[in-house]
């Protein structure tokens, strides 16, 4: 403790002071006029109450980054520079595709430990984005812990693109991606239209919490089935272009190069599991296209 | 592949990944970047496959071009790589073969279904040998020595 105070007298009320804090009764009273000599351990007690809030506030921010499609690393990464402003001796996260775990410890303060089961959602990199600017301000001081909690739970309420964004976006995806398959300028149009039916199917099952095998099946018999009467309308459709421009936006490309992009990183389990999200993911797209085009079959169309 | 039709599929690349970026939520003032970077992956792609290689090598040039892209941007930008990664590889990401390999097997067509797995591992571990290969080059670069390391940390777009 630094009582670097010039006078005499400073120094015998430090020793007080120091006595009766010690006991347990100093009051706030004589902290305040204490200011600056008693500043360092009144600090010390402070962030001591604080582990907490850090810990769940780190949370938060994992939690947001793994449900948004972050990489695993990333998140271990992300959680471990705001617990590092702990100043703990031991810092171990460790994040999975589908849960976190943190622990700080350290041999005078003790432990705290914080577990998150965290459900995988659709991609969404506004939000990594947001939390890592959090991250950025917190770690450089910026901000105190119950200001990046409070701006973390804004960011995870908040949506950047409104529905009609996103039907927009779909139709540009599938109309675009037409003409990367080879596709005619009919193919491009009617892709274009089968994406504008993915997005009113998506944003349907989204809307009745349907789980992810469901959400990516409905999407998909709809979409081949407006395909399939889009081809009885215009027999000079290619039916393989269309069908496959407009499952692009649900096939799991992405999540299947991350996931080996974390099996290179040594992220084994992360990547194992995002493994099978993409095989069950691709699964759900092709049952769904196959349903439709057995439908269609029974219902008197020639595929 | 004739000239004109290499610059019409760069922009439908380019028009495709904006409107992904919307699926993706990608932040406003990105939206220009990952079109681009989505623009930059195909022309590789489609220069490489012009130079008479394979589909895996032509997705592993488009890798190591988008990457490199969005290094470069995340940088200046001040945001994480993952954003424009992630929507600059999807034109030569194995969507299409993932999807031809499982509807092969429903349909029972097994040697096919299975021609169709292996080029989806083929392509999609081109393609993350090839973001692997430039995360690592640039995280070499980022780390002078043990003493920079506080400070490289808190830079930008290394940093979450």
């Amino acid at each position: 403790m630094g009582g670097s105070g010039g006078c005499v007298s400073g120094r015998k009320r430090d020793v007080w002071l120091k006595r009766k804090s010690e006991k347990g009764c100093m009051s706030e009273r004589s902290r305040y006029f204490e200011g600056s000599l008693k500043y360092i351990s009144v600090k010390d007690k402070e962030e001591e109450m604080d582990y907490q809030g850090l810990m769940d506030m780190a949370a938060l921010a994992g939690e947001i980054m793994l449900n948004s499609g972050a990489e695993v690393y990333r998140v271990e990464d992300t959680v471990s520079r705001i617990l590092g402003k702990s100043g703990m001796e031991r810092i171990d996260v460790f994040a999975l595709a589908t849960g976190l775990f943190a622990t700080i410890s350290d041999p005078g303060v003790g432990a705290f430990t914080v577990i998150k089961r965290v459900d995988r959602h659709a991609t969404n990199l506004n939000r990594i984005y947001s939390v890592n600017n959090v991250s950025r301000k917190f770690c450089q001081g910026e901000m105190t812990v119950s200001q990046a909690q409070a701006e973390l739970l804004q960011i995870a309420a908040e949506r950047e693109y409104g529905f009609l964004y996103k039907c927009v976006g779909y139709v540009m995806t599938t109309g675009f991606f037409a003409i990367l398959f080879g596709g005619s300028f009919l193919d491009c149009l009617s892709a274009g239209v089968v994406g504008l039916v993915l997005a009113l199917v998506a944003g349907a099952a989204g809307r009745l919490r349907f789980n992810d095998f469901c959400q990516n099946a409905a999407g998909s018999f709809a979409l081949a089935m407006a395909a399939l009467l889009l081809k009885d309308v215009f027999q000079a459709m290619n039916l393989d272009a269309v069908i496959i421009s407009a499952i692009m936006p649900m096939v799991p490309g992405v999540t299947f190069t991350s996931a080996i992009r974390d099996t290179l990183n040594g992220d084994y389990s992360s990547g194992v599991a995002k493994m099978a999200e993409a095989v069950v993911v691709a699964l759900a797209v092709a049952f769904g296209v196959g349903a439709a085009m057995m439908a269609f079959r029974t219902m008197g169309g020639n595929v | 592949m004739m000239e004109s039709e290499l610059w019409i599929q760069t922009a439908g690349a380019f028009f495709a990944i904006l409107g992904f970026s919307f699926i993706l939520d990608v932040p406003r003032p990105f939206l220009l970047y990952t079109g681009l970077s989505g623009a930059v992956g195909w022309l590789a792609y489609l220069l490489t496959q012009r130079g008479g290689h394979e589909v895996i090598m032509a997705a592993f040039m488009s890798s190591l071009a988008v990457s490199l892209f969005s290094h470069a941007i995340a940088r200046r930008l001040k945001a994480p790589v993952t954003v424009f990664l992630v929507s600059g590889i999807l034109p030569a990401v194995p969507g299409a073969s993932i999807y031809r390999s499982v509807s092969c097997l429903i349909q029972g067509a097994r040697t096919l279904s299975s021609f169709y797995l292996m080029e989806t591992l083929q392509v999609a571990g081109a393609m993350a040998l090839a973001i692997f290969i430039v995360d690592s080059l640039f995280r070499l670069a980022q780390k002078p020595g043990p003493e920079g390391i506080r400070k490289e940390e808190t830079d930008s777009s290394v940093h979450g």
